[in-house]
């Protein structure tokens, strides 16, 4: 009978299982770095990706896919979503804000958004027991 | 115990050390260390608070009830939560006040322009805690 070797095989495995892992992590580590508000959130989401995140700085500065982008091709891109978005699975956009930002630049995007159509949208937190005072 | 027999078992010692298999160690603990690597957390986990987007005078239809607007502005540097007459400052207050609201109308944030997004967040988030099924922002059109 022929000995198969499967050491080489384990390890090629082992690599491509450890590669996928990697590009999945760098997928999250895409974002920009933003003191997000500190609350717990609503747990009960269950759906994982919203269709589009926007990050927003302290200075009003939009940032989609890490990249600066300007409110009108913001809103280019929330237009195209909205027109192929599956009735079953609205499109909606997760925001991630500066905690410290004005309100008036969060409400300068979502009157954007609000004029392509985008009825839902999340707004990013991180939970650092309990949420600031 | 002769110098020439010492040596010799010292020689034949090293021979055994030498047959260790190091690579496939190696091989292992290298697999090990960035296994742990990509497990680890590199980032810190981001939770999520919905909420729909609702335009001023847009939105409702005349059967649907009228949301309860809760409105957030600023007085002397913080942010304070007025909703008709009331007005309440901090998580605790502004929970305990919701709490007594009914939950079927829903309820409409609005804030000023200069209130900081930790407010708006503190606000979304009362709201969902206080039991808020229907929570919506409205954007200030400052123009």
């Amino acid at each position: 009978m022929i000995a198969v070797d499967l050491t080489a095989m384990i390890d090629v495995v082992f690599q491509l299982i450890i590669f996928f892992m990697f590009t999945s992590q760098f997928g999250e580590l895409r974002r920009t770095e933003i003191d997000l508000p500190r609350e717990p959130g609503d747990e009960t989401q269950a759906r994982l990706e919203p269709a589009m995140i926007v990050d927003l700085t302290f200075d009003g500065v939009f940032y989609v896919e890490s990249v600066e982008t300007s409110l009108i091709e913001i809103e280019r891109l929330a237009k195209q979503g909205v027109m192929t978005q599956d009735p079953a699975d609205p499109f909606d956009v997760l925001i991630r804000p500066d905690r410290n930002a004005p309100a008036a630049h969060l409400d300068r995007l979502l009157l954007g958004l609000s004029t392509t159509g985008v009825e839902r949208w999340k707004l990013a937190t991180v939970d650092q027991g309990g949420g600031a005072p | 115990m002769s110098s020439g027999s010492q040596s010799k078992r010292r020689r034949r010692n090293s021979a055994q050390l030498g047959a260790l298999p190091l690579t496939s160690m190696i091989d292992v603990v290298f697999l090990l260390l960035i296994f742990f690597l990509v497990t680890a957390n590199f980032a810190q986990q981001e939770h999520k608070l919905p909420a729909a987007l609702q335009t001023e005078g847009g939105g409702y239809s005349s059967s649907d009830l009228q949301p309860q607007i809760l409105q957030i502005k600023m007085q002397s540097g913080e942010p304070i939560f007025v909703m008709g007459e009331v007005a309440v400052q901090g998580r605790a207050p502004l929970g305990a006040f919701l709490a007594k609201l009914p939950k079927e109308p829903g309820i409409a944030i609005k804030s000023d322009p200069m209130v900081p997004i930790s407010a708006v967040a503190m606000a979304l988030q009362s709201a969902r805690d206080a039991g808020f099924i229907k929570r919506s922002y409205v954007p200030t059109d400052e123009k």
